[in-house]
């Protein structure tokens, strides 16, 4: 204790080991709150817009470089993008043709079974900023906060199926967790044959397993897997990948199933956030309340 | 003296907003595990050469930013930054003047102790991260340091 009490140069006795233990009672009681609690939402928001000033400096050159690289393509490239983007287009036109005949049976067939899947009711774009956010967790940051509806657990999607959902919100910024992040699992369906598991993220960008399957189970690489809808976050339908690998030992009841993700995780800028309209519990009668058994 | 007191913050506050912005500099993902704590290795600087500049004010709050960039639970980095920024503090006499290598291993040792907090909260409050290559940061930092601390001296005595 006397040891840890030092005088610097001016003579004066500065009480570290005081300050020290001050400093890490409030940093425990901090951690504490934080995490038993949820009270330090709002000052977590606040402390995000303070952040914001930094993580835009950081952000603009890179913007900067691609506004500034987009602005000077030559002409042979813009012709090159605009055929093949006339290409994809029709591509994409051909396979809508059908689109709305398809989505029709669906709701009717839906309506015969008494039972209607949640249904996208709004989104909204939102940029990735060029900030990294700790290297050993699968997190992005989106310009899109709290101000703009953003709510914690949203699900958000890209142009290529599903992209993760939302871990924490700012005023103006929000935290998207990926599905491949090592804490994310989403309820998926094979979609040959429906058959429902969980795909769980394993902290390497371009890969998720599917661990609860047995080695029985009829899955083959190249399957595509959708959400299935369950647990209410993500809509259903939308792809989440296809099956890279199955790896069958058969000392072992689980299969190992490697999945390759369907969302570019590594390289999207533009995110969609996506808010549901919960038409099935509208829908369902209220439960009957149990009846209670007579002595 | 209180104007002496005011200019010297100066470079402190500098330093470590540079170092923040450092730390959220956008990486390719190979390159991102190797990342020191610039942050970190900037707090110690203060705390060895001018500990009445920054202190342990500068460490808890530096560690506060790093808590909300990184967006783990919050007061993590502070309880992390605000330990070994006092061991820093405390052994400032003796790493002044030891030699180049020494100075290194010291701060070797600071930064894994760093990690070892940040590796221990996360695992108690229910986000392991057990990938081995968080233990690359520390040892990159110390290869750093001679360089680092040379910068900032520069900056400090101007």
């Amino acid at each position: 204790m006397v040891a840890f009490r030092s005088t610097d140069a001016s003579g004066r006795t500065t009480g570290l080991l005081f300050r020290c233990v001050l400093y890490s009672l409030l940093a425990l009681g901090l951690i504490i709150v934080d995490k038993r609690y949820d009270h330090l939402g709002k000052i977590r928001r606040l402390l995000s817009v303070v952040a914001y000033p930094v993580q835009v400096a950081v952000a603009s050159p890179f913007e900067g470089w691609n506004w500034f690289r987009d602005s000077v393509t030559t002409r042979d490239v813009l012709r090159a993008d605009k055929t093949k983007l006339e290409a994809e287009l029709r591509v994409a036109q051909f396979r809508l043709q059908r689109y709305e005949a398809l989505e029709a049976e669906t709701q009717r067939l839906r309506a015969l079974r008494d039972n209607t899947a949640d249904v996208t009711e709004r989104f909204v774009v939102g940029d990735v900023m060029s900030v990294d956010l700790d290297a050993f967790r699968e997190r992005v940051l989106v310009d899109k906060g709290a101000g703009d509806g953003i709510y914690v657990g949203q699900a958000v999607l890209d142009s290529g199926g599903v992209f993760g959902q939302v871990a924490r919100v700012g005023q103006l910024t929000s935290e998207v967790i990926l599905v491949s992040d090592a804490a994310h699992a989403i309820p998926v369906q094979i979609n040959r044959n429906g058959l429902r598991t969980i795909a769980v993220g394993t902290g390497e960008t371009n890969r998720l397993k599917l661990p609860y399957l047995p080695t029985s189970a009829d899955v083959l690489a190249g399957d595509l897997l959708v959400t299935s809808g369950l647990g209410g976050v993500f809509p259903a339908g939308y792809p989440v990948g296809t099956i890279a690998e199955v790896k069958r030992d058969p000392a072992q009841s689980l299969a190992d199933v490697d999945v390759k993700p369907a969302a570019a995780l590594d390289r999207s800028k533009e995110l969609l956030f996506v808010w549901l309209k919960p038409q099935a519990a509208e829908l369902l009668p209220p439960p009957k309340p149990a009846p209670v058994p007579k002595k | 003296m209180m104007r002496e007191t005011r200019i010297r913050r100066l470079p402190v506050a500098l330093s470590a907003l540079v170092a923040l912005a450092l730390a959220v500099l956008p990486l390719p993902e190979v390159v991102d595990a190797f990342r020191p704590d610039f942050l970190v290795l900037v707090v110690f600087y203060w705390c060895i050469e001018s500990p009445r500049a920054g202190g342990l004010s500068l460490a808890f709050f530096s560690g506060l930013a790093l808590d909300v960039i990184h967006g783990v639970v919050l007061g993590q980095h502070a309880l992390a930054l605000t330990l070994m920024g006092a061991w820093a503090t405390h052994l400032r006499l003796r790493i002044r003047v030891f030699s180049v290598l020494s100075q290194c291993l010291t701060i070797f040792a600071l930064l894994t102790g760093y990690q070892f907090i940040l590796f221990w909260v996360d695992g108690a409050t229910g986000n392991p991260v057990t990938t081995f290559s968080r233990w690359l940061a520390p040892f990159i930092g110390a290869l750093l340091w001679p360089l680092l601390s040379n910068v900032l001296s520069k900056v400090h005595e101007r």
